[in-house]
């Protein structure tokens, strides 16, 4: 299987900090790719690298096979490119549906599938389950229901792959299991998932190929079996308990 | 290897070449040799140094509190008043004088802006912050006014100014001028110590970037941005001091220092201290080589004006471009539905039967007039506060759902006036304004082309500093508006058979064209709104990250709504023409543009409808006059009125329309949305607030350790002033 997606050892520098350093990271396509790490770890910093809003001091992404590192965000997201944001950054004064709606209508610029925006919108709310809420402002949704209208938002611009900066948070467990079985059916559609996230059991479960990164650094790749078998892992920073608990 | 030539090297040889041009061209014959070299220097010092102080007021107010001040000039005019008050009048000392204009008045007016105000602002909406601050500009301009009235000439003495000052080669430097750059020096230094050596002030840097992490230098969050406040009032006050005997103590010019303030902060990239001193002092030598060399003639007479608004121009070509933050986003506290089309439809007819009543006499009107009869006067007023109405709601879709602030849209109405005289207007055509409706909408996406790629405060003052320059240079060049033609610029015009002109037997005619033109363009909005190119406009203001990581191409989205304002202010700049039928060179200040954009804010930039209610605010002043007689109060009001304005965005950013609507619409009974969102958004803010106090207690409730404070000393790179022994295990701000 070849990567849809790549990082090859890409170096984030801010002033004398490095937040990634050499980090390559191989996404591929139905399946979800799990980048784990503890706080500050370079994990945000690498979805940025990949969607173009922060340009990394060296290194570079490709897409498909083409590098894509000095393009525009937009362009990338034009190319098959969506994603989530850890801190949600929702259109807090449209409503629910038009947020979907947006991302939906701006895919009519480069997919001439002649597609309906409309269908796909409703099709997007009824997936996530937030048919009910669509005509309200999203600035007034609870957070675990705005993230679900962030979710919907990525998807209605048909991405090949769908970066995921910590879905779980803010949702309660039965909704963590939801958003769960969610990404499963993404991927058996055949969409690419990489996954930030800091809910190991959540991680451990879906993931079935991981990163680790620890101070910019990769410092594990492999199965959630493997991950969690890596000494270098756990001393970084798993724990014995969150293993366990994941097992 | 391709050759990669750099864009910025290209701009710069590009803006080199210009210059040099307008040097060789304009080049006034003064010969090069020392003694226009020194005075060109002594002046231009001295004057950079005025400049670099307020500049360097602006920069530390910005780094400390997030808010960008434009009363910031207007405050240190108020001051220098205060310190005419004094000196002059009351005869105390110059010292005593300074010591309670500076270290009274000026942080009394700092922690009180903090208190009432500022404090609130810390989270709002760009144009809440800008709109706010602009309001306090134009209410320091009003008091000033009214306490010391401009009928009266006043002056402020120099420094020493019985001594004769220095011999420099064959100049003299007079005493007061090398006290200002002495004291700009020292404010400089000072300041730049006070930011990154103190721990008050690293305590003010950080409560920009974060007020729990500032909590945790134990220092009380609210006190830190009040000593901003005060600190950037002082730098004001010093440098209305300094500046005034040079200018003279007149209101206007001592308020437009903030427009050459802006420029110096925008090299300093509104961060740096030494860049905004660098930069007062470019500005500076550039007007005193503009003045000893330049010569530029009775076409351009006004462009050494202009020339702090071209280097600010010439600075944002040179700005690295804005990242797209993430993690910044303003959570909405905002419940709203969309218009539906028989809504827009009743509102549009409600305004067209509202001021057609009027017009026609059907609804009782005051004193002296009786049913039937609007005297002409009347009517004229109504037309002009209609115009007025349709500049503002060329806003709406730039800067209420854009979100990119403009204060140009005023200059480019009146621009768009001075082209309608020249193509149509003369001649009583009407083609004549869609051909400038079709030169505004580029024009208006010149102006913020610098600005595109740079933040949204950057766009507030490129086309603040346009309207400058189209105030000064551009309206009163004699190709375009010339000053010694009189008369009638404006013939009637004919449209769809209603003739429209200023004669008084047309005007109410005018004014029914008028406001179905509005209630039109109001319908229009409301339909706009419900499209997807509104949806992408907010969508961008609301998120511009996540606009750009769903494929929206923010620059041409950008392009676009700066078009479509272009076109409506041009259209609005005709119908001002036809309105008033003569043109003058004063009718298009800055100051005149400011208060519509402001108008426009307090009623709810968002909304079309708050145009109409900005028209009727604007009527209903002088209607008050005429029924109340000229009560004293009633002025006192209206000059307050963009204070009060102000105050009430702080409190109430969403404006005065969203408020009022919301709760208008939860009493209908078939509105159980509108009761269902107010409830959930009330739910909303409560959750909010308990953590905002949990975060604002912080530094006074949680005791922390010594090691917690070397940890944020390391974060805040200040390890150079760590002294264990010295350490207090509660901080402090001292």
């Amino acid at each position: 299987m070849s990567a849809i997606l790549e990082t090859r050892d890409v170096v984030v520098r801010f002033g004398v900090l490095n937040a990634v350093s050499h980090a390559s990271i191989e996404v591929v396509e139905g399946r979800v790719t799990g980048l784990i790490g503890p706080n500050g770890a370079g994990k945000t910093t690498c979805f940025n690298v990949i969607t173009g809003l922060q340009e990394p001091t060296s290194g570079k992404v490709f897409f498909e096979g083409k590098d894509i590192t000095n393009k525009n965000p937009y362009k990338r997201a034009r190319m098959g490119i969506a994603r989530t944001f850890q801190k949600l950054e929702v259109f807090g004064s449209l409503s629910a549906r038009e947020n979907i709606l947006v991302a939906a209508e701006q895919r009519k610029t480069w997919d001439r599938s002649g597609f309906d925006p409309n269908k796909v919108c409703d099709e997007m709310l009824a997936k996530v389950g937030l048919t009910d809420v669509s005509e309200f402002m999203v600035g007034t949704l609870p957070t675990g229901t705005a993230r679900l209208v962030e979710l919907a938002r990525a998807l209605a611009s048909n991405p090949r792959v769908l970066l995921l900066d910590e879905p779980s948070s803010g949702l309660n467990e039965e909704e963590t299991e939801e958003m769960a079985s969610l990404l499963r059916k993404f991927v058996d559609d055949g969409l690419a998932v990489l996954l930030v996230e800091h809910d190991m059991s959540f991680v451990m479960g879906t993931c079935e190929y991981i990163h680790v990164l620890d101070f910019g650094t990769i410092i594990a790749t492999g199965t959630p079996a493997e991950v969690q078998a890596n000494a270098q892992v756990q001393a970084a920073y798993l724990g014995t308990e969150t293993v366990e608990e994941a097992s | 290897m391709r050759l990669k030539v750099s864009p910025r090297l290209i701009s710069a040889l590009v803006v080199a070449l210009i210059v040099l041009f307008l040097i060789t061209k304009n080049w006034g014959g003064a010969s090069v040799n020392a003694k226009t070299i020194s005075s060109f220097l002594v002046v231009g010092i001295a004057l950079g140094g005025i400049y670099a102080i307020t500049a360097g007021g602006l920069v530390v107010t910005y780094a400390t509190t997030g808010i960008f001040n434009f009363a910031h000039a207007a405050i240190g005019c108020f001051l220098a008043f205060c310190y005419w008050q004094l000196t002059v009048k009351q005869g105390l000392p110059t010292l005593v004088a300074i010591a309670i204009t500076l270290l009274v008045i000026a942080p009394a007016i700092g922690f009180l802006l903090d208190k009432v105000i500022m404090r609130r602002l810390r989270d709002a909406a760009l144009v809440v912050q800008l709109m706010v601050t602009v309001g306090l500009m134009l209410t320091f301009m009003g008091i000033t006014l009214t306490i010391w009235s401009p009928k009266t000439g006043r002056t402020l003495p120099q420094f020493f100014e019985s001594s004769k000052g220095v011999q420099l080669g064959d100049v003299t430097a007079t005493w007061h001028r090398i006290i200002t750059v002495v004291i700009a020096l020292l404010v400089a230094l000072g300041l730049r110590f006070l930011l990154y050596r103190t721990r008050l002030g690293i305590s003010m840097r950080a409560v920009v970037d974060s007020r729990s992490l500032a909590g945790l230098t134990g220092a009380k969050p609210s006190i830190i941005s009040g000593a901003s406040w005060a600190l950037g009032c002082m730098t004001a006050g010093l440098a209305g001091i300094l500046i005034a005997p040079e200018t003279g103590l007149v209101v206007d010019n001592l308020t437009l220092i903030i427009v050459v303030a802006s420029a110096a902060a925008a090299i300093a990239q509104l961060k740096s201290i030494p860049m905004a001193f660098i930069g007062g002092l470019i500005i500076g030598l550039a007007k005193s080589f503009s003045s000893v060399y330049l010569e530029w003639g009775t076409d351009w007479a006004y462009a050494d004006e202009a020339i702090p608004a071209a280097i600010l121009f010439i600075a944002l070509l040179f700005l690295p471009m804005a990242r797209l933050e993430t993690g910044k986003i303003r959570i909405t506290k905002r419940t709203e539905r969309l218009t539906k089309p028989w809504e827009a439809a009743l509102g549009a007819g409600v305004m067209i039967a509202l001021v057609g009543a009027w017009a026609n006499g059907w609804i009782p009107w005051i004193s002296g007039t009786t049913f039937g009869e609007r005297s002409a006067v009347w009517l004229g007023r109504g037309a002009g506060f209609m115009v007025i109405g349709l500049i503002m709601i060329s806003l709406i879709p730039l800067i209420g759902w854009a979100g990119q602030v403009s204060f140009a849209n005023f200059a480019i109405a009146g621009i768009g006036a001075v082209l309608f005289s020249h193509f149509g207007g003369q001649n009583g055509d009407a083609i004549g304004i869609v051909f400038v409706m079709l030169v505004c909408a580029p024009l208006g996406l010149m102006i913020a082309l610098p600005a595109l790629r740079l933040k949204g405060l950057y766009l507030a003052l490129a086309t603040m500093a346009f309207a400058e320059v189209a105030d000064k240079v551009i309206i009163r060049h004699p190709n375009m508006l010339d000053p010694s033609a009189t008369g009638v610029l404006f013939k009637p015009v004919n449209i769809f058979g209603i003739t429209i002109s200023s004669d008084p037997s047309d005007r109410r005619a005018f004014l029914m064209f008028l406001v179905v033109t509005f209630a039109l363009l109001f319908f229009m909005l409301e339909m706009l709104r419900r499209t997807r190119w509104a949806r992408r406009w907010i969508a961008m203001s609301d998120s511009p990250a996540a606009s750009a990581t769903i494929g929206v191409n923010l620059t041409t989205t950008k392009m676009m709504v700066f078009m479509l304002s272009g076109a409506m202010a041009g259209f609005a700049g005709c119908m001002f023409g036809l309105q008033r039928g003569a043109l003058s060179v004063d009718s298009f200040p800055l100051f005149a543009g400011l208060p519509l954009v402001l108008l426009l804010a307090v009623q709810g930039v968002r909304y079309p409808v708050a145009a109409f209610m900005g028209v009727i605010g604007l009527a209903s002043f002088p209607a008050l006059y005429e029924v109340l007689g000229k009560p004293s109060w009633l002025s006192a009001i209206e000059l307050i009125g963009p204070g009060i304005a102000a105050i009430a965005m702080a409190y109430r950013p969403e404006g005065a329309v969203f408020y009022s609507g919301r709760d208008l619409a939860g009493l209908l009974p078939w509105r159980k949305d509108a009761r269902l969102e107010k409830e959930l958004m009330v739910a909303k803010e409560r959750e909010q607030n308990i953590g905002k106090d949990e975060i604002n207690d912080m530094g006074l409730t949680r005791p922390f350790t010594p090691d917690k404070v070397a940890q944020l000393d390391r974060v805040l790179d200040i390890t150079d002033l760590v002294d264990e022994k010295k350490m207090v295990p509660t901080g402090g701000a001292s």
